[in-house]
């Protein structure tokens, strides 16, 4: 018997237990998880596009998809279930994303951060002109039920709560299987050597299409759980100040596993709260500074401090160890 | 007939002001290879500055002209004095870590540098409009046009030649130039690499901050003006090819008539213009007009 990947292990039993801590935790902490949980979805789509050396920019795009999806089908089909929601969204943003993935796909680097940049913005400008996205005022969400299942009012936050998380959970395990395949290791060497990627026999421009495309529904998800728990759906979704939060999630999490961009995105919405509560006007500033810190003292992201603390811990063997090659 | 002049003048003036908000950002990539997000804050600075003292001298009783000098000069000076901190205290740093990264810590500045803006001038919006008013309007052709839009574009011309004169006819310039052929090869040859890295992103800065200075008596000056900027100022870079100083003055005039055309035109089609232009020209060159592409290394 194959023994158990340690990853799937902790999402199953962690999200089982803020299943299950979720009545005894204060409103606020639940509302914080509630929306760092959805956006560690994005930001995951922006880890894995990261695996393969792209820095997108974009994200926010599939945020505003996945929001909308629930917004609009019930705006339209009068459908508030949340389920449907998130395969609206799901669906609409593999149809964009496969084809913008046809274009995007070709650049490397600073072009395409900049191209899903502008693809971005074009769609908040759209969005903030039509009244199909309520202008920029956005539109309401309803409470959601769930497979014909309506939770009683006393009971929506909590069931948001688990829905939230289970689809986290999904989410996760299934991305970490993605990277675990043999797909999520070319995707590693794509940022490696492309040139030698292809001698391989694999097409280079074919799988970031996919990996464009399996982003654009962890972002759509995400977007779908963030609308659900703010009730509404905005343009600004779609700003690139957005996508930049996702990018920044990673950035201080680092890339290691499916679990850093949830640790990332906690880390930020605390430090947006608590910044938010004793500087409301200079909060940006804040966070800008903690970003540079971190970029400046730890570049692998807090991550590393995990990988500083275990090597510290450890008892020194007798013999010098060699010294750890430091990729920069 | 006159709508296609209308067009022209305004797509000019446009281009004017999109070449003077972009020639910083493809100095800077050209030099120090990186895409640096914070234009979008010195530009606000430069605004701020210039707003702040254009009201200042106002309120001195000097005219017009005496009103925009001191406004340009002092954004100009407090844009370099920022974009030297920065360069030395953070930058510096950063210049062997991978780009993604050196590109978020721009991101980072740009946030600190708004709120910074912010917390000095508040939340409220600055108006300098005097000085745009006193110089009233010429008459091109058949229409009234405001001479000090005008001015912009001499502005951008002057800044262009400036530049060019700079980096093709000069010591320092041709150091540049080596500098952004080959970093290794010009520090073996004697060039003071840093100092050229340093010197450029300053005068980037600089540049920046002016093109801010220009557009703030056009403007009600107020936070979030930098945010914008940086997006059209990359799009108009590119479409050139990033680091080359004649693509962004080609970039500048396809964005500027491209949106004058849809603005009198397609009004609702006005904000995708220039991305729609960026598209299309990236997708047929993938790295610009002007830019030559990179070799895949093996």
């Amino acid at each position: 018997m194959r023994h158990l990947d340690p990853t799937i292990l902790v999402v199953v039993l962690g999200a089982a237990a803020l299943s299950f801590a979720q009545p005894h935790m204060p409103g606020w902490v639940v509302y914080l998880l509630q929306i760092a949980i959805a956006a560690s979805l994005p930001a995951l789509g922006c880890m894995i596009l990261l695996r393969s050396g792209l820095l997108s920019f974009g994200q926010g795009l599939y945020y505003f998809i996945g929001a909308y999806g629930v917004a609009l089908v019930h705006a339209h089909l009068g459908i508030s279930d949340a389920f449907l929601g998130i395969l609206a969204g799901a669906a609409a943003s593999i149809l964009v994303a496969g084809l913008v993935g046809f274009f995007i796909a070709r650049y490397r680097g600073i072009f395409f951060a900049m191209l899903t940049l502008a693809i971005s913005m074009v769609v908040y400008g759209m969005a903030v002109k039509m009244d199909l996205f309520g202008r920029s005022d956005g539109l309401n969400v309803p409470r959601l039920s769930y497979l014909g299942f309506t939770p009683s009012r006393a009971w929506a936050q909590t069931s948001l709560f688990v829905f939230c998380v289970w689809v986290w959970a999904v989410f996760g395990i299934a991305t970490h299987l993605y990277l675990r395949s043999r797909f999520g290791k070319l995707l590693t060497a794509i940022e490696d050597n492309e040139t030698r990627v292809e001698y391989l026999g694999w097409s280079v421009r074919h799988a970031v299409h996919i990996n464009t495309i399996v982003a654009a529904v962890l972002g759509s998800a995400g977007g779908a759980l963030a609308a659900a728990s703010a009730r509404y759906a905005d343009p600004s979704l779609a700003y690139w100040t957005t996508s930049g939060e996702f990018v920044f999630i990673v950035l201080i999490a680092g890339q290691a596993n499916v679990l850093a961009p949830l640790f990332g995105s906690v880390f930020l919405e605390t430090l947006r709260t608590y910044a938010a509560a004793f500087f409301p006007d200079e909060w940006q500033l804040v966070l800008g500074a903690v970003m540079l810190a971190i970029i400046l003292f730890l570049p692998k992201g807090l991550g590393h401090l995990f990988a500083l603390a275990g090597r510290a811990l450890r008892p020194r063997r007798a013999t010098a160890a060699p010294i750890e090659e430091d990729r920069t | 007939m006159n709508l296609a002049l209308i067009i022209l003048v305004d797509g000019i003036s446009y281009a004017g002001w999109l070449f003077l908000v972009g020639i910083g950002l493809t100095l800077v990539f050209g030099v120090l290879r990186l895409v640096n997000i914070a234009h979008g804050g010195f530009y606000a600075i430069g605004a701020y500055v210039a707003a702040y003292a254009i009201g200042a001298a106002a309120s001195y009783g000097l005219g017009a002209g005496p009103q925009l000098l001191l406004a340009f000069a002092g954004a100009v000076v407090v844009g370099g004095l920022i974009g030297f901190l920065v360069e030395r205290t953070v930058l510096v740093r950063l210049y062997d870590h991978p780009e993604v990264l050196v590109l978020f810590a721009t991101y980072a500045l740009f946030l600190i540098l708004e709120d910074v803006t912010k917390l000095v001038w508040g939340g409220a919006s600055l108006y300098a409009f005097q000085p745009r008013n006193a110089f009233g309007t010429v008459a091109i052709g058949s229409l009234s046009y405001p001479v000090y839009d005008v001015a912009t574009v001499v502005i951008a011309v002057l800044v262009a030649l400036g530049t060019w004169f700079v980096l093709n006819r000069t010591r320092t310039g041709r150091c540049v130039t080596a500098v952004v052929h080959d970093r290794e090869m010009s520090a073996a040859m004697g060039v003071n690499v840093s100092a050229i890295m340093t010197g450029t992103f300053v005068v980037g800065s600089m540049l920046g901050a002016l093109a801010g200075a220009v557009t703030a008596p056009k403007i009600a000056v107020s936070p979030g003006i930098g945010v914008e900027v940086i997006v059209l100022a990359f799009a108009v870079v590119v479409i050139g090819g990033l680091g080359s100083i004649g693509g962004a003055v080609v970039g500048a005039l396809v964005v500027g008539l491209a949106r004058a055309f849809a603005t009198h035109l397609f009004p609702d089609l006005a904000v995708f213009a220039v991305y729609a232009v960026m598209a299309v020209v990236l997708a047929i060159r993938p790295y610009g007009l002007f830019a030559r592409p990179v070799a895949r290394k093996i």
